[in-house]
């Protein structure tokens, strides 16, 4: 990097930091914590060797991944990431169920649906043939329409009937 | 110990395995891939150390995670593990917005259903109060 300061890794490693240092565009020197974790756990050399391997756009999503592991391994040296994973599957699994249990009271409450709308069908049917049919209990015989008198007879007076 | 007893770990790095070797338990010598995935992208040094770190009670699920990471790290060299913690925050905000969809349609089913239930039945509503057999039916001419 000439005259200007070296980038984090190189500083930790106190070596000269070139112009092509693989690490001096991912590691600046104002985060030195950022490389010294990745330094502690996956080591410099090998870090080297994952971002040579990689294409030159890859390789910042490659050290966030890498500092990402490293911060995880170090709050836990037990499971590190994978532990994360665990704690997610779980989380994942039981929002699942509680889907499919909210889906299920769906489907339930669908039918109850349906069942009561063949219901109130089947009991419309039942009230128009009620109706037509003579069912109204207490109505005066002049107001049948269904009566079998003859059309030629003389039809009952008016005041008759509405007195 | 003999060569033929000797550790993936011991095998891998060419040397004489101890009986005090720390990696010997956890690299057998049955699952070579193993303890070279681990190297690569760890290396046996820093591997002792991590293991050196946790009690021996734990070292067999630390030896299980760090050949885990560093599997996932081999298979996606850009994202490793933290490619899986990524699918899978996506796929729970996926579920809880299901979930909440599914869950305000129950709501709103279950009101609907409540308010229908409240309405008078239709055979209620067919009544003839008394004064109405006094008014001629409209079609009686």
């Amino acid at each position: 990097m000439g005259g200007n300061s070296p980038c984090a890794s190189c500083k930790l490693l106190r070596r000269r930091c070139a112009k092509d240092c693989i690490f001096s565009p991912f590691f600046p020197s104002d985060e030195p914590h950022k490389f010294a974790i990745v330094h502690k756990v996956f080591g410099a050399s090998n870090v080297s060797k994952m971002l040579q391997e990689l294409p030159f756009q890859q390789r910042a999503d490659a050290v966030s991944s890498l500092v990402y592991e490293a911060n995880a391994r170090m709050r836990d040296p037990v499971y590190g990431c994978v532990g994360a994973i665990s704690y997610l599957q779980n989380q994942v699994t039981q929002l699942q169920m509680q889907l499919a249990v909210a889906q299920a009271e769906i489907l339930c409450i669908q039918m109850q649906q349906e069942a009561a709308g063949l219901t109130s069908h089947a009991m419309e049917a039942d009230e128009k043939s009620f109706l037509f049919n003579g069912g109204l209990a207490g109505v005066p015989q002049f107001m049948s329409f269904g009566s079998s008198s003859n059309v030629a007879q003389d039809p009952p007076k008016k005041e008759s009937l509405w007195t | 110990m003999s060569n033929s007893t000797r550790c993936a770990a011991c095998r891998y790095l060419r040397r004489r395995c101890t009986e005090d070797c720390v990696l010997a338990p956890y690299f057998p010598s049955t699952h070579p891939d193993r303890f070279a995935c681990v190297h690569r992208i760890f290396g046996a040094s820093n591997v002792c150390r991590m293991l050196q770190l946790v009690p021996v009670e734990q070292r067999g699920q630390a030896a299980d995670s760090i050949a885990y990471e560093a599997y996932w790290r081999m298979r996606d060299p850009v994202y490793g593990c933290v490619g899986i913690i990524t699918r899978l925050q996506q796929e729970i905000q996926a579920t809880q917005r299901e979930l909440a969809e599914t869950r305000a349609l129950v709501a709103m089913n279950a009101t609907e259903d409540a308010r229908q239930r409240e309405m008078p039945a239709a055979w209620d509503l067919v009544s003839f109060p008394a004064d109405d057999f006094h008014q001629p039916p409209p079609s009686l001419t």
